[in-house]
């Protein structure tokens, strides 16, 4: 009977000793992870770091991981915050984990402007059965992907799709309206010289424009019309021609810049206006 | 009294099972993984944490260094320096600051440490006297005699050094008025000069044909066209002249913007004559 106890006896202090470990690797987690809360994501850093480091068994290969590469993200170092999810979703012991590593690796890649790559992330998602019940997440996301992408009109239909979210898709919306056709703004110039600028309401330009064209139009057409070919062709081709390519250019331009500015005041309200889950 | 010991010998494994992160030997350990994984800011912090509970040279060392290898190399003098003459990282400290000097253009400073390194009769001063020689390609000081300059390089390095010298004595720049001339006496000659071929071409030809246009439409009365060739070639013509200084210009800085690029290649391949520390193998 004493025997037995000597050997129970022994074998709690044994478990208490690794219990203990892990205790002290749960404290270094808890402490890293207040650091995190107080927005003190350098030190956060260098504590998960160290969590890492001695972590000998990799109990905290996802969560110190993942915390790595949110303290990154916040300090908008995306480069080292995908290297970190990436780590993370190499730590995975359940498909909950891996989604929500592979959601941030999306989200950061979303910011990085390295939109291919978080579309191919969140389709893979996507085609995953596992993930059929968060199937609205990874749409919202692929929403604010096609934003980020430039491509409104598509993010417009997947916010309004099952009313994913209908102040995104609004906004999505008002966006694709007030764009610029870059393509009409550009034909419509080779067509009528100084219509695209009209469009753009860049009144002046599209006047001069119009002017230049119709003075060495008229130049060109005078030479033929005298018999001086020679004359007629060089005024066509590095006066005329000048102009008139230099006019779609420039109607096609003045569209760009028009759309971008469209583009960023919505981004710019979305940042500091938009309440809701942002990349 | 068995079990007494056991549990005394027990108690102290468990002890010795839960990790101290802030014993000096783990932050020791951890500093010098941070410091191989290239996390040098963070490594010095866990350096200097160390040092509050021993004095190390060589972790001193290694702060200095983690600083120049972040090219902060303000911070990597203020640290080098505090490295005293008896350790035995000394003389590397010495040639440290060499290449911090280098890389900060402190070209005085960087004379007087290769001098106190001689004093030292230190292993590296033919390191200090290359580092010294490839300084004057950098600086707008006058470049010793061919023979002098050459002297502390080996015979593999010496045609690459060789060739720094002779572009830092005689560049191969192009003037700016000769081919402004150039071209406002042949049209497109100043951008050839310049070895801008096509563009010394193009205008050429466009000068050439606007003004036989202007010519010929003067010649039968056409003055409106006459006056319009005339505007255009007469623009062409100064234009080709202003793009010919222009090119000239961009050609120089072009060969000084080699001539630097080349020089620093040279001297990161060769590590500033430092030679390779085995902290992380």
């Amino acid at each position: 009977m004493i025997s037995v106890n000597r050997k129970i006896f022994v074998i709690l202090i044994v478990l208490s000793g690794y219990c203990s470990a892990q205790n002290s690797l749960k404290d270094q987690f808890d402490f890293a992870k207040s650091l995190f809360d107080q927005e003190k994501y350098f030190d956060a850093i260098t504590e998960f770091k160290r969590l890492l480091f001695f972590d000998k068994e990799n109990l905290y290969g996802f969560d110190a991981n993942l915390m790595i590469g949110l303290s990154y993200k916040a300090g908008a170092k995306y480069n080292d915050a995908l290297k970190y999810f990436s780590l993370s979703e190499m730590h995975t012991k359940n498909d909950e984990q891996f989604f929500n590593a592979s959601i941030l690796s999306a989200r950061t890649n979303i910011l990085r402007r390295t939109t291919l790559q978080s579309e191919k992330i969140l389709n893979s998602l996507l085609a995953n059965s596992k993930y059929d019940n968060r199937k609205k997440e990874i749409k919202y996301w692929l929403g604010w992907n096609y934003i980020f992408s430039n491509q409104w009109e598509e993010a417009s239909e997947i916010f309004s799709e099952e009313n994913l979210d209908t102040t995104l898709a609004d906004i999505c919306k008002s966006v694709v309206d007030d764009l610029y056709n870059e393509n009409f703004a550009k034909y419509s110039s080779y067509i009528f010289p100084g219509f695209g600028q009209f469009y753009t309401g860049e009144y002046l330009n599209g006047l001069i424009s119009l002017g230049w064209n119709v003075l060495f139009g008229y130049l060109t057409i005078n030479s033929f019309a005298e018999e001086r070919v020679f004359d007629g062709i060089m005024i066509a081709n590095f006066l005329w021609l000048r102009f008139y390519g230099g006019n779609t250019r420039n109607a096609e331009k003045f569209a760009k810049e028009k759309n971008l500015i469209v583009t960023n005041n919505a981004l710019d309200w979305l940042q500091y206006n938009f309440k809701g889950s942002k990349p | 009294m068995k079990i007494f010991i056991i549990q005394i010998i027990i108690s102290t494994v468990v002890l010795a099972q839960s990790v101290d992160f802030n014993s000096p030997e783990n932050i020791k350990l951890f500093a010098d993984y941070l410091f191989c994984d290239h996390d040098y800011l963070r490594a010095i912090d866990e350096y200097e944490k160390y040092l509050n509970f021993f004095d190390n040279d060589t972790i001193r060392f290694k702060i200095a260094l983690a600083f120049s290898l972040m090219d902060e190399h303000t911070n990597a003098l203020k640290n080098f320096n505090k490295l005293s003459e008896a350790s035995q990282l000394y003389q590397l400290s010495q040639i440290e600051e060499l290449k911090s000097f280098f890389k900060l253009k402190l070209f005085p400073q960087l004379s007087s440490k290769v001098s106190e390194i001689h004093n030292l009769k230190s292993e590296y001063s033919l390191s200090a006297d290359k580092i010294l020689s490839i300084s004057y390609l950098l600086n707008n000081y006058s470049i010793p005699a061919e023979k002098l300059f050459l002297a502390p390089f080996n015979d593999q390095e010496k045609p690459i050094v060789q060739n720094f010298y002779l572009r830092k004595t005689n560049p191969d720049y192009k003037s700016e008025i000769l081919a402004g001339v150039y071209s406002a006496i042949i049209p497109g000659l100043g951008k050839i000069y310049t070895e801008n071929y096509s563009d010394g071409i193009t205008a050429f030809l466009i000068t050439g044909i606007f003004s036989y246009l202007a010519y010929t439409n003067f010649e039968h009365r056409h003055l409106t066209r006459a006056w319009i060739f005339t505007v255009a070639g007469a623009g062409f013509y100064a234009g080709n002249i202003y793009g010919s200084v222009a090119s000239a210009q961009i050609f120089n800085v072009k060969i000084n913007f080699d001539f630097i690029n080349d020089v620093n290649s040279f001297i990161e391949a060769k590590n500033y004559f430092i030679p390779e520390y085995d902290f992380c193998k």
